[in-house]
């Protein structure tokens, strides 16, 4: 049962350019005090007009907030659409034209139980951390309705929220939002994009 | 692009998939179901502690369906049960007994707490030999996980990264703390409760607790040990009582074996001892006198 030399070190390697790949499109969001979550670049407004970070709602009480880009980079936003209910924020900010950030890529094929997810964020101000996890449960499997949540057995803290949770090609399957127990709960990146689309979310409340 | 990263993340969706075919969600408690393996055709293992009634027993089956099943069988002492289904088209769980798990192993507990199967990773933290239960059952290996365990998970199945089943998880042998029940237990558990519905054990009916025999009295009567046990407690009627043991007795050895620990009589006290006279050589009275013990089969759920 001797695996091939080098696989783990393969695995290692990908794995650190996965998550190279994430950290460009996870952001830090800050309220007045202090940083308060993750954010995700969901498009970065190219070739003009403004990006858009999705995150939690709990994350953004208010209607401003800062966003940190990956690269280090800081720009006000402002919050233009919120849904407590599924605790979702999208926040437009004013990017540099000049940067050419990548922005999230959303997985549209259905998730296997077991299959890996990486999820990002930034527990007690360390930004940009990683942790590696399994799909724990298929909720889509009931009655073909859109899940309420992908439930994934990855270990969260508080700073992930927000943040983006990937499979193993980078691709967004969802977004951080609560932790139950040793489980993680994130909106599925499909009700986040149904939610984006919606013209009439789009409105500050 | 990243192949083995992928290659991985597919590898272990395949073995929850394919192992998954044979995880039943068992309805026999409020709340939530707990989970259960399709072991052998039309027999299922779950674990005793989340069957809280012995009659209208309902098993969900990964096609969804809900099939009746009826209790053969359980065992508190390992916290295994096993009920009997009318299955029809129900995989069986693929086994792995001829190499044992490892430390630092892949492993996925499986579970099916509802309709659909879960699951959560990690790796086996501690494998050891035979460790008994607090109820006295001998485990023929110790497995620690180091798994997130989740509601409805107990009965599920520990399986490796190719979906091969390790054993039978459960959160109750342990304060908690999650263990898996190798597969050579579990097969030999399923056996005996499928011919007999109970495991036989023997019991003397006596409560010991460890003492220092003096030193003056040790080598006296020429102890190997300088620690025995105390018989502190004794169920009037009961083998040891109808056969002369007398609360304050300190039992010195079983059938030649010494005993410093109540473990070590659960050690002499297998169902093969059941109607057996055994020899006890206990103190009493400063003496040492041997008697003659007849075990008597051990009433369910009482302990040595």
């Amino acid at each position: 049962m001797t695996a091939a030399p080098g696989v783990t070190a393969g695995f290692a390697q990908e794995i650190a350019a996965v998550v190279e790949q994430l950290r460009h499109i996870t952001v830090q969001v800050r309220t007045r005090r202090a940083a308060t979550g993750a954010g995700i670049l969901w498009n970065t407004g190219e070739p003009e007009g403004s990006g858009l970070v999705i995150t939690n709602a709990h994350v953004v009480p208010g209607n401003q907030a800062t966003i940190e880009l990956g690269d280090g980079s800081v720009a006000r936003a402002r919050v233009v659409a919120r849904d407590p209910k599924r605790d979702l924020a999208a926040l437009e900010v004013e990017l540099e034209p000049a940067r050419t950030t990548a922005a999230a890529v959303v997985r549209d094929s259905p998730l296997h139980v077991g299959e890996l997810v990486i999820a990002i964020g930034h527990p007690g101000g360390f930004v940009g951390a990683a942790t590696l996890g399994i799909v724990h449960a298929d909720e889509s499997a009931r009655d073909g309705r859109t899940p309420r949540w992908v439930r994934a057995d990855v270990r969260l803290a508080p700073g992930f929220s927000g943040g983006p949770l990937a499979d193993a090609a980078g691709r967004l399957v969802g977004v951080n939002t609560m932790i139950q127990g040793s489980l993680a709960l994130a909106v599925p990146a499909a009700a986040v994009a149904a939610w984006v689309r919606r013209p009439r979310a789009l409105v500050a409340s | 692009m990243s192949t083995v990263l992928q290659s991985l993340s597919t590898e272990l969706a395949d073995a929850v998939e394919s192992a998954g075919r044979a995880v039943v969600a068992i309805h026999a408690r409020r709340r939530i179901p707990a989970s259960g393996v399709h072991w052998r055709a039309g027999v299922v293992v779950a674990t005793h502690h989340t069957i809280n009634r012995d009659d209208n027993i309902t098993v969900t089956l990964p096609d969804g369906t809900t099939a009746p099943a009826t209790l053969a069988g359980r065992d508190p002492s390992t916290d295994l049960a096993v009920l009997k289904l009318a299955a029809q088209n129900l995989s069986t769980a693929t086994l792995r007994s001829d190499t044992p798990p490892t430390v630092g192993e892949l492993v996925i507990a499986l579970g099916r707490p509802g309709p659909s199967v879960t699951a959560s990773w990690g790796v086996v933290s501690r494998v050891d030999g035979p460790w008994r239960t607090w109820h006295g059952a001998e485990i023929d290996s110790l497995l620690r996980l180091d798994v997130a365990i989740y509601d409805g998970f107990s009965g599920g199945p520990l399986i490796d990264a190719a979906g091969r089943v390790l054993g039978i998880n459960t959160s109750a042998l342990a304060r908690g703390v999650p263990v898996t029940i190798p597969v050579a237990t579990v097969e030999r558990v399923v056996t005996e409760l499928l011919e007999r519905g109970s495991i036989r054990r023997a019991y003397l009916g006596i409560g010991t607790q460890p003492v220092r025999v003096p030193a003056s009295l040790a080598r006296k009567v020429e102890l190997k040990s300088d620690v025995a046990l105390l018989i502190v407690s004794l169920e009037s009627g009961g083998p040891a009582d109808r056969d002369g043991l007398l609360l304050g007795d300190v039992l010195l050895e079983l059938d030649g074996t010494p005993v410093s620990d109540p473990t070590d009589v659960l050690a002499q006290l297998g169902g093969d001892r059941v109607g057996r006279p055994i020899a006890a050589r206990v103190i009493r009275g400063g003496q040492v006198k041997t008697l003659q013990v007849t075990p008597g089969e051990r009433p369910t759920s009482r302990a040595a």
